[in-house]
């Protein structure tokens, strides 16, 4: 086991270096910064003493050894547009993401499992059909306007909780409440179907025939071997919400990293978009290890 | 059962809950639609810091008020020419920093220096001063004289846009704390959250009603004004049209913009003046307003806003008028003028609400017109490229979409850059033009105000230079308890001085 997380980390340290490296040279075909840093009505010369500054006069290939020489430092440079260190932008926006993904995946798993479960206990039931009906809407609705209804029904009219923002606990309901809803109808889908499979499994009939109780068969037997599917799609959804909920971010004034890295490209801010890619590749490279430790722990047939 | 209950307690609970509003006392809260990322004082040319920092942080030597003729003392009590190139400024006596330091020449000396820093990228030293060069002298401890090259007979109205800062503040870096002489200090700035500032009890003016403001931040203007109707927020100065719905608490205002296409009149077949007649004409203003322009636009005759010194006030807004720009053309092609030629339509995303779609609507009524109208719309950054000099060769001839902001009141903000041969966004060349800006721009009183009516109606009748669209609006919402009005300055600025409660 040790063995297979030092060779996935060393592999996976090699494909985030490939990654910042293509990141590194794709971002600087976005253009010249100074165009969208000064005011248009600034001159040349203005321009270049601005380039000039801050290194982007250099070749590219100049700028690339930079880059790399301060990479082993750990050091990403300042951010164009905040002028201070790029890395301590991106770490004060990431807990924010990371608490809104991890608090929302725990939620949607609790609920899509024991929904899944129960749906698929009886096939074509009543509760099936209407889990089957709220999966189907909630993966398929646009988060935007999830979260633009929320805020009118939920904040304006009721006034139960505040449209947006964060500082207290109830900050964080319609922001979670908005990002659960996509993951929880995949998920519950997979749960579903996989359950289904599960349960009408040999080792199901006989223990049904052994006279274990059905809440049993399906929250121990059938539910642990149904697992190995749904954990691949919530590790997929969960990456998703690491990369950052753009949407609920922006909507809610989140200060998190997606709406950072998207701000950040949009306004060429290339050490930005560098820190935090590496820092999400790297929380999505750990999740994607503990998915495969889960895989070993679930199903006793795979091993490192 | 028990689900039930649980179900029925967490309801309850609810209904109890009180989402944070916006306080019941002297303090207000701001809702911006932009994040503000830098809070540096050099950077409030641009609006979502000007917002913040103009006059509320930190105040400017001279006060442009919209509206009224005279420039208005700030920091700077009285002002007078020394010769063509310097003036004198007597600063305010008593005058402190919120850091307990005196305001003096120094202090003015080190603004404008920081402004001039190409490494720190100023905002307002890029946008008003490119091209000039400053020398200061300390007369006395609150006399300073300043020098420009080109001398610039409206100083003391440039010097409404720059913000004094003390001169211990970080040389070659933005600073993250603004110390200012503002009737307000930073309290805290929690960057992407909210940023607050307190009344200075020091504050040499007096004392504004508001006794401190919390900013907050949300992109999605439908938010913000949301958090105005559950009184979560007391203003949000910049809302989107869409969500204007509330005649009670949402107000328009001319925000000093005017929206334009730029003819590139360098190039055939817009070299020839009927064929930039012929645009103008074919397009229907009247079927844009309150469509995918707001209500309350207003058609525009030339790049600046009526209230500028020196605005042509006998041009009249291009009537719709399809067959006349068909006979223009015809009779052009005629000539041999290639009207058949491809042209270029570029615009710009989100330049301002339904851009796309404005431009969309151009081009189909330009096609209806005779004209063979291709259109790209580009994000920021390559729309530069088209829109800033040097233009990119070879090229087809083009229409850029523009809109140009001048809130100052003076078109020397305006027509060297736009009008003038040498102008960085200049595409026409007009030697009769050139001699009227370079004239108005060191003529004073009388003699400018109608050097610049000349030069606006030789760019726009004679010369037919732009295709000139609309003096735009912005929408606020204010909140119930307050007595605010929002004005064309609202754009740039956000007095909290200038709030009362009803």
């Amino acid at each position: 086991m040790g063995r297979f997380v030092l060779r996935r980390s060393l592999f996976s340290l090699f494909s985030l270096f490939g990654l910042l490296v293509l990141v590194f040279f794709l971002s600087r075909l976005t253009g010249d910064p100074a165009a969208l840093y000064l005011p248009v009505d600034a001159p040349e010369s203005v321009r270049q003493a601005f380039r000039e500054a801050r290194g982007l006069d250099a070749p590219l290939l100049a700028q690339f050894g930079d880059f790399l020489v301060n990479l082993v430092q750990f050091d990403f440079g300042d951010s164009l547009r905040r002028q201070r260190p790029a890395f301590d932008v991106v770490i004060e926006a990431f807990p924010w993401t990371l608490a809104l993904a991890g608090i929302t995946m725990a939620l949607v798993l609790v609920a899509a499992i024991v929904l899944g479960a129960l749906a698929a206990m009886k096939v074509g039931g009543i509760f099936d059909r209407i889990s089957s009906v709220i999966s189907l809407t909630a993966a398929s609705a646009p988060d935007f306007w999830i979260a633009l209804m929320a805020i009118f029904i939920f904040a304006v009219a009721l006034g139960w909780v505040p449209t947006s923002g964060t500082g207290t606990p109830w900050h964080w309901i319609l922001p979670i409440g908005v990002l659960f809803v996509r993951p929880f109808g995949l998920i519950l889908q997979v749960v579903r179907s996989s359950m289904i499979t599960a349960l009408s499994s040999a080792y199901v009939k006989t223990a049904r025939a052994k006279g274990v109780r059905q809440r049993a068969i399906t929250f121990v037997h059938a539910l642990r071997n149904a697992m190995l599917p749904v954990i691949t799609v919530a590790g997929d959804q969960a990456a998703g919400l690491l990369n950052g909920a753009v949407v609920v971010e922006t909507v809610f004034g989140f200060p998190g990293i997606g709406k950072l890295m998207i701000d950040s490209i949009l306004q060429r801010d290339f050490a930005v978009v560098l820190a935090a890619i590496m820092l999400t590749s790297l929380a999505i490279f750990l999740m994607n290890l503990l998915i495969d430790l889960t895989y070993a722990f679930l199903d006793p047939r795979i091993r490192y | 059962m028990k689900l039930a209950r649980w179900g029925l307690a967490a309801m309850a609970s609810t209904c109890l809950i009180t989402p944070a509003v916006a306080q019941d006392s002297k303090s207000v809260t701001v809702v911006l639609t932009e994040v503000l990322d830098v809070i540096e004082p050099c950077m409030a040319a641009r609006s979502d810091v000007g917002r913040v920092v103009l006059q509320n942080i930190n105040e400017t030597l001279t006060e442009f008020v919209p509206g009224q003729a005279e420039l208005q003392p700030r920091l700077a009590t009285s002002w007078e020419q020394v010769n063509d190139a310097t003036w004198r400024f007597k600063l305010r006596e008593g005058v402190k920093f919120h850091d307990g330091s005196a305001l003096d020449p120094a202090d003015v000396t080190f603004s404008i220096d920081r402004n001039k820093n190409a490494g720190l990228g100023c905002e307002t030293g890029g946008k008003y001063f490119g091209g000039m060069t400053f020398t200061t002298t300390a007369v006395d401890d609150t006399t300073i004289e300043i020098t420009t090259d080109p001398a610039s007979p409206i100083l003391p109205l440039l010097l409404s846009v720059l913000p004094i800062q003390p001169d211990s503040d970080p040389a070659d870096t933005f600073t993250t704390s603004p110390v200012g002489t503002g009737p307000y200090k930073l309290v805290s700035w929690d960057v992407g959250q909210s940023l607050k500032v307190e009344r200075s009890a020091d504050y040499w003016g007096e004392q504004p009603i508001v006794d401190g403001a919390t900013y907050l931040f949300r992109t999605d203007a439908a938010v913000a004004a949301a958090m105005i109707t559950t009184g979560e927020a007391d203003i949000a100065p910049n809302i989107a049209v869409q969500d204007a719905t509330n005649p009670d608490t949402d107000f328009s205002y001319p925000n000093s913009e005017t929206s334009t296409l730029r003819i590139d009149g360098l190039l055939p077949p817009f070299d020839d003046r009927r064929v930039r007649e012929a645009l103008n004409l074919a397009i229907d203003r009247d079927a844009m307003i309150g469509t995918i322009f707001a209500p309350g636009v207003e058609k525009a005759t030339q790049q600046v806003p009526p209230t500028t010194i020196g605005f042509a006030h006998d041009l009249k807004p291009w009537p719709y008028d399809l067959e006349r720009a068909r006979a223009l053309l015809a009779e052009a092609k005629a000539d041999g003028v290639p009207v058949d030629t491809e042209i270029e339509m570029i615009g710009r995303i989100n330049i301002y609400p339904n851009a796309t779609e404005v431009m969309e609507g151009i081009q189909a009524m330009l096609i209806e017109a005779g004209f063979n109208a291709k259109l790209q719309m580009y994000d920021v950054g390559e729309w530069n490229r088209y829109f800033v000099k040097p233009y990119p060769e070879p090229r087809a001839p083009n229409l850029v979409q523009a809109q140009h902001d001048n809130a100052k009141g003076d078109p020397v903000f305006t027509a060297f850059v736009k009008h003038h041969s040498e102008g960085v966004h200049s595409a026409m060349s007009d030697p009769e033009v050139d001699g009227l800006i370079e004239k108005a721009t060191l003529a004073s009183g009388e003699d400018r105000q109608l050097l610049w009516e000349q030069m606006f109606t030789r760019v726009n009748d004679t010369v037919i230079a732009d295709i000139p669209l609309f003096y735009m609006v912005g929408f606020s919402r204010v909140g119930p308890r307050l007595d605010f009005k929002p004005t064309i300055a609202t754009n740039s600025e956000l007095q909290l001085s200038q709030i009362k409660f009803r």
